[in-house]
């Protein structure tokens, strides 16, 4: 049998593995697999493993459905492997990192929002009671 | 204006009859560094998203407790690993697994050797039976042979005898005078017909 090399027959220069998500699935319906590859690779082209996987639209419960294998996750890991941004917010989300600091900051923002939101509709309330009730006087 | 981009997906058109201005479909950064600003664009400042100093600071003290958790949790991870392929490879996970291997050669060699034990016994059997079926046969053999011979033996001797007795008719020498004159003396008529029952017919058509 022949001897596969390591980095898939082909000889990198300086790169390193990622877990990222490969986009899949068709038009209007994205599905991305969590998978570990070469940072020199195509998007979807020929990763090391598939880790996971991700469906971005909510389904029928309103569940948006995410799957992980923490072992080989952990072991890419131990190697050297980097994460991109979503993968680690999914997994801060998923509990095995932490909570990402930009998941935090987004939900403050969104609550912070939605506050003000409230105030200026409640202000807007009473100015529209007060002049209605200089109308009526 | 638009010089030919090499990453443009659309075909190559000849210099001398561009059929429009714009010749490639979605290729990001179309301008070239010569290609002069848009007129709708002349008088627009690009500014950076704004940042709120506070969440700012917030956000750098999150990411270095971010960056540190996750190295620790990297060099933990390269720990675990490392010692699981230490216990596979030297540690007991090796050893339970040698002796287990020894432990099925053994177990494997005993079977194969009752195995060879029993084939041996049935094949001598066998070849017991065979040498017996074959010196059988040999003499059987034999003793046909013998027949044989006797046979040949005895129809020699009679052909022998045979022809002793035709011997007395023979025509000698001494005979041939006497056996001259008997022949003369007896004409014997072949002149019949006979058929594959043994009928014999003495008349025939060319009869005188």
């Amino acid at each position: 049998m022949v001897h596969l090399s390591s980095f898939l027959l082909k000889k990198y220069h300086g790169g390193h593995v990622v877990i990222r998500l490969a986009l899949g699935g068709a038009t209007n319906r994205p599905f991305y697999r969590i998978v570990a590859a070469y940072n020199k690779r195509a998007r979807d082209s020929k990763y090391i493993e598939q880790l996971g996987s991700y469906d971005p639209l909510p389904n029928i419960h309103n569940e948006k459905l995410v799957a992980f294998n923490y072992e080989r996750i952990k072991y890419w890991i131990a190697c050297g492997a980097h994460t991109t941004k979503p993968v680690a917010k999914l997994l801060g989300l998923a509990g095995f990192f932490p909570l990402h600091p930009m998941t935090i900051t987004e939900a403050e923002r969104r609550q912070k929002a939605a506050s003000v939101e409230e105030v200026k509709a409640d202000s807007q309330e009473q100015v529209e009671e007060a002049l209605s009730m200089d109308q009526n006087l | 204006m638009l010089r030919a981009l090499s990453r443009s997906p659309a075909p190559v058109v000849s210099l001398l009859s561009p059929r429009a201005a714009v010749l490639v479909e979605t290729v990001r950064g179309r301008k070239s560094r010569t290609d002069p600003k848009a007129k709708s664009k002349l008088g627009r400042i690009k500014t950076p998203p704004p940042v709120d100093p506070g969440e700012m600071v917030v956000l750098k003290q999150r990411y270095t407790e971010y960056s540190l958790i996750l190295r620790a949790l990297r060099l933990e991870f390269k720990e675990q690993m490392l010692r699981k392929k230490y216990e596979e490879e030297v540690g007991s996970v090796a050893e339970e697994r040698a002796k287990r291997e020894e432990e099925e050669h053994r177990s494997l060699m005993a079977l194969n050797d009752a195995e060879n034990l029993r084939m041996r016994e049935i094949r001598e059997q066998r070849m017991q039976q065979e040498a017996e079926a074959a010196e059988l046969k040999k003499r059987d053999a034999d003793i046909l042979r013998q027949q044989e011979l006797e046979n040949y033996i005895k129809e020699k001797e009679r052909h022998i005898l045979l022809l002793q007795e035709e011997a007395k008719d023979f025509i000698t020498p001494e005979n041939l005078d006497q056996r001259i004159e008997e022949a003369l003396d007896n004409p014997k008529n072949y002149n019949f017909a006979i058929d594959k029952e043994g009928r014999v017919v003495k008349r025939t058509a060319f009869q005188r």
